[in-house]
């Protein structure tokens, strides 16, 4: 009989999200274990103990999840894992913290897809915002449309100094060209927005970013992309549902589009479920980041 | 396909309680998931967390289960989740901290059925003294009783902590509908020559009503005591006690023990968490719904 998939889930969060313990155990994981308030400095103990007690077939019903709230730190993890592996002793790993690399590469393989289908143009003639800028899908959604060639900047509510600093350290790690910026309040959004081509809203759940007024001020929009799904909208206008819809409030932006939560949710789930089961179905090893997600995303699209 | 079931089990402890893990896990959910040391406004974000990971029809197979050890606490934790839920991204919630929640609702449905066979009568206008009934099992048995009609004094060493938890029983878990009353453990004698009813809901190993006090109460009718540890909360029930005689009681008084509460407390734990399991509308369990199937069960068992 063969053994029973499980899937070890590292997390330096205090809990497992619900959110991937539900993904896991829908994408076919027969056991998911939880391990909370991780820290980097174990992963290669916890590592070298998953891959030891199964046999060579064993681990390849195995696998490890790192989630959390921190993008860098679920990519140091992940690091961590590599030189923590004995072949043919190995197991995959997928890292996601909160979801936020798939959120982010959904989010940003669906708005890719609109520019190129209403406007024809790709992401590298883009100027982007990206409104929660500093949060994990805000920087996950940045690094991926930095490194797409969009001239991307990370978007504080409250500091320039904090923006400055997370592009700053995300552009040491990943070789992206991100810049920093601030929103405090109606005018400085309406200011920003005037003259970009793109905009990612990856704001806290419920809370309106853009209001009808502030997009108005935007002259050359193209698409607007927002993954919040607690109502009120993160940008005034845009339906959960919206794939490409007109954004009425963005008037001197006639052509602009709006993308919804649920729209991006629905890639970002079938995303989540792929990369999920190919670390069941996979012969080979794997090590999964935000990068492979947006490849992922890409097809998906 | 359908997906499988899965309770998200919150608490504010160090550990979820391995009784409530089997217990879910017997009434048929397939995986059991431990969130642990949760505070409460953490609740918020692990709920959506939850709704928004699968399609509206397989979240009729997904739950949150609520533990912890404060009444107060898991009812807003339980009214959190609620309120974070954007249909139809909901799922059915369930409260039972540290089982206090089901164990009421076992004791007070099982003084009910002694009520009726014995004494041919209801809670209605019965003098209830919840002894050692500052706690989560006496407070929610006490909210019970009053919205069943009984006239309920919850009894405990200080005055004062008695007063607050009535107050707390009457305007967060009544509604402002009942008028659960306080007294102090010293008047004791005093309130028993008017007493019907007797809960013992004290920590293990005390004695909260002595063979004298029984002896000299004229109209006690069922005593129910929740400690299994000897020696007995009311003097002279065994644990095994299930509408047997009281010893020394002048009235006939019968008494119902901790294994025969817990029967009924693990009946209503288990037809609460298969409600969940089975129903198409998201639920939000507490100790009234508790009640609900500890009567429903008894009912069967007639």
């Amino acid at each position: 009989m063969s053994k029973r998939s499980i899937l070890h889930m590292f997390d330096p969060m205090p809990n497992n999200s619900p959110f991937d313990i539900n993904m896991a155990l829908d994408a076919g994981f027969d056991v998911l274990m939880p391990y909370s308030n991780v820290k980097l400095e174990y992963i290669n103990n916890l590592t070298q103990d998953v891959i030891f007690s199964r046999g060579p077939a064993g681990v390849k019903r195995t696998a490890i999840f790192i989630g959390g709230r921190d993008m860098g730190l679920a990519i140091d993890m992940l690091e961590a894992c590599k030189p923590a592996m004995v072949p043919p002793f190995q197991v995959s790993v997928f890292a996601d913290p909160s979801g936020s690399y798939t959120t982010a590469a959904a989010l940003v393989a669906c708005v890719e897809k609109s520019l190129k289908e209403v406007h024809g143009k790709a992401l590298h003639d883009c100027k982007a915002l990206v409104f929660g800028g500093t949060g994990p899908v805000g920087i996950a959604t940045g690094v991926i449309a930095s490194l797409q060639g969009a001239d991307t900047y990370l978007v504080d509510h409250l500091s320039q100094d904090n923006a400055n600093d997370v592009a700053k350290q995300y552009n040491r790690r990943f070789s992206s060209h991100l810049r920093g910026a601030v929103a405090r309040n109606d005018e400085e959004k309406a200011a920003l927005i005037a003259d970009v081509d793109l905009i990612f809203c990856t704001a806290k759940a419920g809370i309106k970013v853009l209001n009808a007024a502030v997009l108005a001020q935007a002259k050359q929009l193209k698409v607007a992309g927002d993954v919040n799904a607690v109502p009120p909208a993160g940008i005034e206008g845009v339906g959960l549902k919206d794939f490409a819809v007109p954004l009425l409030h963005a008037s001197q932006a006639t052509k602009a589009v709006g993308v919804g939560a649920l729209a991006i949710g629905n890639v970002k789930y079938k995303l989540q479920q792929k990369l999920l089961n190919s670390l069941l179905e996979s012969e080979t090893q794997k090590f999964i980041d935000f990068r492979d997600a947006f490849d992922w995303a890409r097809i998906l699209v | 396909m359908a997906k499988p079931f899965i309770l998200h089990m919150l608490t504010t402890a160090k550990n979820l309680s391995p009784f409530d893990v089997n217990m879910a896990l017997d009434a048929g959910w397939i995986s059991a998931v431990p969130y642990i040391n949760v505070e409460p406004s953490e609740v918020r974000g692990l709920v959506q967390d939850a709704i928004f990971s699968r399609s509206p029809k397989n979240l009729k197979r997904t739950a949150i289960f609520i533990g912890g050890r404060e009444t107060k606490q898991a009812m807003d934790m339980l009214k959190t989740a609620k309120n974070a839920m954007v249909p139809p991204f909901e799922v059915s919630v369930f409260a039972d901290p540290s089982g206090a929640f089901t164990t009421a609702a076992g004791m007070v449905a099982a003084v009910e059925k002694e009520l009726l066979d014995k004494f041919q009568t209801t809670l209605e206008g019965k003098n209830v003294l919840a002894l050692g009934g500052t706690g989560p099992v006496g407070q929610a048995a006490a909210v019970i009783a009053a919205q069943a009609g009984a006239n309920v004094r919850i009894i405990g060493r200080q005055l004062d902590r008695a007063e607050r938890i009535a107050e707390l029983c009457n305007e967060e878990f009544g509604d402002g509908k009942i008028a659960v009353t306080a007294g102090a453990d010293a008047d004791k004698a005093e309130y028993m020559n008017t007493a019907d009813v007797v809960f013992a809901t004290g920590a293990a190993g005390i004695e909260l009503l002595s063979a004298e006090l029984i002896a000299a109460a004229p109209q006690l009718k069922v005593v129910a005591d929740v400690n299994a540890v000897p020696p007995a909360g009311i003097a002279g029930v065994d644990s095994f006690d299930n509408g047997n005689p009281l010893a020394g009681s002048i009235s006939g008084a019968v008494a119902i023990g901790a294994l025969a509460i817990g029967n009924i407390k693990y009946q209503a734990q288990n037809r609460l968490l298969k409600r969940m399991l089975e129903s198409e509308q998201p639920l939000y369990l507490h100790f009234e719904h508790a009640f609900e199937v500890a009567r429903e069960f008894i009912k069967s068992t007639d």
